[in-house]
């Protein structure tokens, strides 16, 4: 305006000094032309007013004229009728500016807030993202967002700088509520200070104006959207949130459908569910009915085969039954020749004895008679002999008497009295007998009854004190000093008698024997005679009480020989059959159960208790890295190294949330370490590249030990081992984010037929792969030498070779770098061929009429998952570090397993240790090969293979003689059962659970390899 | 008949786990516990106590439960549409691998797994394929792997074979002796009859191809996840799996591992 002016009054100065006749007046011009540049519509008309009355003034003012004055007359008035023109057009020129200029910014907005709500927002989104986009466009302080679905209540779904409330209001009710029921913007101004604060960290002020608007949906309104101001909102500013009304209001009502539309799905899903059960069911049903009928129709059948066999059986039992009856007769008349015998030599043994004693009486009383001398006509050498008579006399009446006894016991024959028995009576007796004997030895003798000895017992007394006495004279002989002594004590059979002697004792292997008649312990009968059926005749006598006789004793220290007897005799007291050698042995210990496996606890510790991450500024499919690692320490090296690159973190400490965070976020890279608490690490790397959902992720793997092998192998992009220094772990994470991103990937097709080597190029050759084909083994090697692909398709036939010769060569040398192999071949192979290709490729496509699809899939998977990147020399690196376990290093171990996956991961497993496998695919495979050569110093044996299973095989190889010794370990992947213990029984050392776990595997194989060398 | 109580079924079922390593607490509860009841008829115990102390005296007793509570109905090419579908359009996709694996779960008396082989043997594939017949029943399996069958039920397997597009006749693959069929020793070369619990087992091999069909139906949501789990781990990418007719992946949390080749045949493929 101030420019305006100036050339104003500079052009009424030069109009004022200049003459009249010069059209200097023409200038006025220029400040009309400059004020239609301005923004006020009004300026350019005040400036042709002021310009005109200039203009006249000009003409009056001025004097000198250099033209007739009614030509400046007539030019002034031309000029004053222009400037009026330009004033006018000015204003009008202004004025559409300025509104188009409005409509420009009301649209831009507008247009902000359409693009916001794009996509398909939830409700709660719509709220927030509408309020992000209002308050940030019209520099509102606060503002909340109100949403009716049912037309009657508003509820707040989201707020900007307010706290959050959720208190449902009525339409019509408070100043939102009748802005909803009004459908028309409402302000409010001049609001009391305390009426809203809004506050931030640094302090709070009251926004001033408050301002609303019903979020309409056609004639509907669904929503009030509710900013609050620090200062005045301008009228542009209410006249967009008028506009935005239909915009809001749409968006409100598209996500209220979808959420809806979102639940009846779910409720149709779920009927759709429940169908499907009544369906499953029905099945189970009509099967079960099915089976039942099946069943009666078998039984029924069956039942008239019974029948018939009924028949036939029971003419079968009527022969058998006469058969049984002559039997039984001849079974009679045996026992009635038997029971003759036993009288005859029954009577034969008393006839025997008696006939024994009675000459052995006279010579017992006359050697007694002439050892007395008492004429005294008898030299001493006489008597001593008369003596020796009488002592050798008496030992053969004991003999006699002893075998008596023996065999009326052995016959059944001995009668047992019951009589009531005091206990003090029986020992008492005893003692009498024999405490003078064991005076004249200077042995100490004593008798001890425990108070809690039953004082009484029923039982044959003679029988009683007959075992007693054997016992106590056997003490007696055996023992040179010390004591013996007869305890008395309750036993839960009854009462115990138990007899201590401090003689030599009995060594444990001849204990068993001292109860055998005629057995006598070594060295014992020079020593001290006796006929050794004492403790025999002792035995049986006790058990035909009802009650035994044991022994307990420590050679040097003394025996103790115990007799139980019970309280009452046993009903139908029958002597106890002899004891002879078979006497039961200790029970067998019970077999020891191995081990169950515990399952291993599930922990289930979420991550952002393990370690803060930036999950919850994630959102799925955004870049960020996962971090899988149990170490605190380590796994926040990682995160503060990847948020210098500027990568998001993700951060989890067990296999089971790995995979739950990779499936759900999809993580752009993993940094994975091999130990964690749950499960290996590898095993996590494999389900990651096996799962559809995530296999096209990079990972990183880190660990202690030196797995590369393995990890590459299943996908991993590389591999460091700790401890990691910061450099590595840097180009670790560069590596991944680059594998992330994505470069066109290429494939080379090698394949002679040139029809078929262009259907593949067309099969699968896109914007995104570049392919390369040749048809000869040369080329092939040429182009490989040349530069590295990411996969590469080869057919066994070519013109200069095979492509095995291809695979051969490029797995020999460092020469050529060996990219992911698919063959595609029209061969069929035959399994030694198959085995060898496993060695290069993981997919091997029969050429066929469904093959293209296979082949396609097998290379898009590849070109996903892309393969180990690192530089040659990393790898040689990596091989040469490898380390060689010296248990397994030339040692030859035979696979035998018939699932080509599971022999590649043995071998890859046990070769880069230095052992020497060899194959078998079944048991008979293995027998044959174990009866070639036994040379063999571990075998692991698969259990469920064909032909042959593993249980049989190992069998078979343990009964050659050569390979009694040869560890086997079967391989099973039975989790319950016996299964494992069929194993063992079939002879094998040990047994591993499949899915095999290397460690374990490997310790297992450690430990029962031989030692030493062959 | 009166309801079974709820613990006494699941200390059963416990006690069955314990003893003989059999888990049948996944199964769906209503036909086990019908299961149950004819059990205790045929057993002739009045309750699930008696049932128990019998089936843990006496192995016998237990290995006759065995035989109520796993229901064996089968035929050979049963529902002849699926096989079919097998012939005509799995086939090809199988022979596209060199040697296969091939995996009948639950085989009961073996029908599926014979119509399997009789299926390979005519489409070729037979001398490179090897199928593993598995079952929880020894007594089934060991009727499985005998391949004998009474032939009264022959008739039923030829119409079923020739409506599933069998291209030569089924008598090529069988001899009758006695009242009964025995199939041919050129298919049982290629197969493997073993013991393996879809409850409690691994899986055991990598395979191409796994037929599982109406067993899913006795098992509870639980199990038959594992199960389908377990299927998800043998087979190689791009293997396929046959179910029942009405059985359905739709609500196993592995679904996303596979894709539905065909929706009326159960047929799905391995991402």
């Amino acid at each position: 305006m101030a420019v305006v002016l100036v050339f104003v009054v500079l052009v009424a100065a030069l109009d004022w000094v200049t003459p009249l006749g010069y059209v200097e007046w023409m200038l006025y011009v220029a400040p009309v032309g400059i004020a239609a540049v301005g923004r006020r519509p009004l300026l350019p008309l005040a400036t042709a007013a002021l310009s005109v009355t200039l203009l006249v003034l000009g003409f009056l003012l001025t004097d000198d004229q250099v033209v007739a004055s009614h030509l400046a007359i007539v030019n002034r008035a031309i000029g004053s009728g222009v400037v009026s023109v330009m004033g006018v057009m000015g204003t009008a020129f202004v004025r559409t500016r300025v509104r188009v200029e409005h409509e420009a910014w009301l649209r831009e907005r507008e247009h902000r807030l359409q693009s916001a709500l794009e996509g398909n927002p939830s409700l709660a989104e719509v709220g927030e993202r509408t309020l992000d986009v209002l308050v940030d466009a019209l520099g509102a302080a606060v503002g909340a967002f109100h949403v009716t679905t049912d037309g009657h209540t508003l509820r707040r779904l989201a707020g900007h700088g307010v706290e959050a409330n959720d208190e449902p209001v009525e339409l019509g009710d408070t100043l939102v509520g009748r802005c909803a029921k009004d459908r028309a913007l409402k302000v409010v101004r001049d609001l009391p200070s305390d009426y809203l604060v809004a506050r931030s960290g640094l302090g709070n002020a009251a926004p001033v104006t408050l301002a609303m608007i019903p979020a309409m949906a056609g004639d509907a309104v669904n929503g009030v959207v509710e900013l609050g101001f620090f200062r005045e909102p301008s009228e542009r500013a209410l006249q967009l949130m008028e506009r935005l009304e239909q915009v809001v209001g749409v968006a409100v009502r598209a996500a209220d459908y979808r959420e809806r539309i979102d639940r009846l799905l779910e409720e149709t899903q779920r009927q759709a569910e429940e169908l499907q059960t009544q369906q499953e069911e029905l099945r189970v049903t009509n099967e079960e009915l099915e089976s039942q009928a099946n069943a009666l129709r078998e039984s029924q059948a069956q039942l008239e085969i019974q029948q018939s066999d009924l028949e036939r059986s029971n003419a079968e039992l009527e022969e058998q039954t006469a058969q049984l009856e002559e039997r039984q007769q001849e079974l009679v008349r045996a026992r009635v020749e038997l029971e003759e015998a036993n009288r005859h030599k029954s009577q034969f043994l008393a006839n025997m004895s008696h006939e024994l004693r009675t000459p052995l009486n006279s010579t017992l009383i006359l050697a007694k008679i002439l050892a007395d001398d008492a004429p005294g006509t008898l030299t001493p050498d006489q008597v001593k002999s008369a003596e020796t008579i009488y002592a050798a006399g008496n030992d053969l009446l004991t003999l006699i008497n002893d075998i008596l006894d023996l065999s009326k016991i052995e016959a059944g024959r001995m009668d047992m009295a019951a009589q009531d028995l005091r206990v003090e009576d029986v020992v008492g007796q005893v003692e009498r007998l024999v405490r003078p004997l064991a005076a004249d030895k200077r042995l100490s003798f004593s008798v001890e009854i425990a108070a809690a000895a039953p004082a009484a017992l029923v039982s044959d007394g003679t029988r009683v004190k007959q075992i007693l006495r054997n016992l106590l004279s056997n003490a007696l002989k055996f023992t040179e000093r010390g004591s013996v002594r007869i305890e008395v004590a309750p036993a839960p059979e009854g009462i115990a008698f138990a007899v201590r002697d401090t003689g030599p004792g009995i060594p444990a292997d001849q204990q068993r024997l001292v109860f055998e008649p005629f057995r006598q312990l070594e060295g014992h009968v020079n020593r001290a005679g006796g006929t050794g059926l004492g403790l025999s005749i002792s035995r049986n006598l006790a058990r035909a009480l009802g009650g035994d006789l044991t022994l307990q004793s420590t050679p040097g220290e003394g025996s103790t020989f115990t007799l139980t007897l019970p309280l009452q005799p046993p009903a139908g007291a029958r002597p106890a059959p002899p004891v002879t050698a078979h006497d039961p042995g200790p029970a067998p210990l019970a077999a020891p159960q191995p081990p169950r496996r515990a399952p291993s606890p599930a922990e289930a510790l979420p991550a952002s208790t393990f370690l803060p991450d930036d999950r919850d500024d994630l959102r799925p499919g955004d870049v960020c890295l996962l971090i899988v690692e149990d170490d605190k320490r380590f796994a926040s090296i990682v995160m503060d190294l990847a948020h210098e690159l500027n990568l998001p973190c993700l951060v989890a400490r067990t296999g089971e949330e790995a995979m739950e965070l990779a499936r759900r976020m999809r993580p752009t890279g993993v940094v994975l370490d091999v130990r964690l608490p749950d499960e290996s690490g590898l095993t996590v790397l494999e389900r990651i590249k096996r799962d559809p959902a995530t296999r096209h992720i990079p990972v990183h793997m880190v660990s202690g030990v030196d797995q590369s092998d393995t990890a590459l192998r299943l996908g991993a992009v590389g591999y460091a081992i700790k401890p990691v220094v910061r450099e590595q772990l840097l180009e670790a994470l560069g590596r991944l984010q680059r594998t992330a991103s994505d470069a066109p990937r290429s494939v080379l097709v090698v394949e002679d037929d040139p029809i078929q080597r262009e259907s593949i190029c067309r099969l699968i050759g896109t914007e995104r792969v570049d392919t390369e084909a040749v048809g000869t083994v040369q080329g092939a090697l040429e182009l490989l030498g040349e530069r590295t692909f990411d996969c590469m398709i080869v057919d066994l036939r070519l013109a200069d070779g095979s492509g095995f010769d291809l695979l051969d060569q490029l797995a020999e040398g460092d020469r050529y770098a060996f990219p992911p192999v698919i063959v595609y071949t029209g061969k069929s192979l035959t399994p030694d061929e198959e085995q060898r290709l496993r060695a290069y490729s993981q997919s091997v496509i029969v050429k066929g009429a469904r093959s293209p699809e296979r082949l396609l899939d097998e290379v898009a998977l590849f070109l996903h998952q892309v393969e180990q990147t690192l530089p040659p020399e990393h790898q040689r690196m990596l091989k040469v570090a490898r380390a060689r376990d010296a248990a397994l290093e030339d040692r030859r171990i035979l696979i035998v397993e018939d699932d080509v996956r599971n022999v590649f991961a043995l071998t890859s497993l046990l070769e880069p240790r230095g052992a020497v496998v060899e194959i078998a695919r079944n048991g008979q495979e293995a027998v044959e090969r174990m009866q070639q050569e036994p040379k063999v110093d571990l075998v692991l044996m698969d259990v469920m293979m064909p032909v042959m299973d593993g249980l049989e095989a190992t069998r078979r190889i343990r009964e050659m003689p050569s390979c009694k010794k040869v560890p086997i370990i079967t391989l099973t992947a039975k989790a319950m059962k016996d299964d494992q213990e069929e194993c063992l029984a079939a002879g094998a050392n040990d047994y591993a659970s499949k899915p095999l776990d290397v460690d374990k595997l490997l310790s297992l194989i450690r430990v029962w390899m031989p030692h030493g060398r062959r | 008949m009166t309801e079974l109580p709820e613990d006494e079924v699941c200390t059963l079922l416990t006690t069955i786990r314990n003893t003989y390593h059999y888990d049948f607490t996944g199964y769906a509860q209503a036909s086990l516990r019908r299961r149950l009841r004819t059990g205790l008829t045929k057993l002739g115990c009045p309750d699930l106590a008696a049932l128990q102390r019998r089936i843990t005296a006496d192995p016998a007793a237990f290995q006759e439960l065995l035989g109520v509570l796993t229901v064996h109905v089968s035929d050979l090419f049963r529902d002849p549409s699926y096989h079919r579908f097998l012939r005509q359009e799995v086939c090809p996709r199988l022979a596209t691998w060199p040697s296969l694996k091939l995996w009948v779960a639950g085989c009961s008396t073996g029908e599926e797994a014979w119509s399997l082989a009789i299926l390979l043997a005519e489409t070729d594939l037979l001398s490179r394929s090897l199928i593993y017949a598995t079952d929880i029943d020894p007594v089934a399996l060991r009727q499985a792997e005998d391949g004998v069958y009474d032939i009264d039920r022959l008739p039923r397997f030829s119409q079923n074979y020739r409506e599933a597009g069998g291209s030569g006749s089924l008598s090529d693959w069988y001899a009758a002796h006695y009242g009964r069929a025995r199939f041919d020793d050129r298919l049982r070369r290629r197969m493997v009859f073993a013991d393996h619990d879809l409850a409690t087992d691994a899986v055991f091999s990598e395979v191409q191809f796994v037929s599982c069909r109406n067993v899913l139906i006795y098992f509870d949501r639980g199990l038959q996840d594992r199960a389908v789990g377990l299927f998800a781990e043998a087979l190689c990418r791009g293997g396929v799996l046959g179910i029942g007719s009405k059985e359905t992946l739709h609500f196993s949390s592995h679904n996303h591992a596979f894709e539905l080749l065909s929706h009326e045949e159960r047929v799905y493929r391995r991402r």
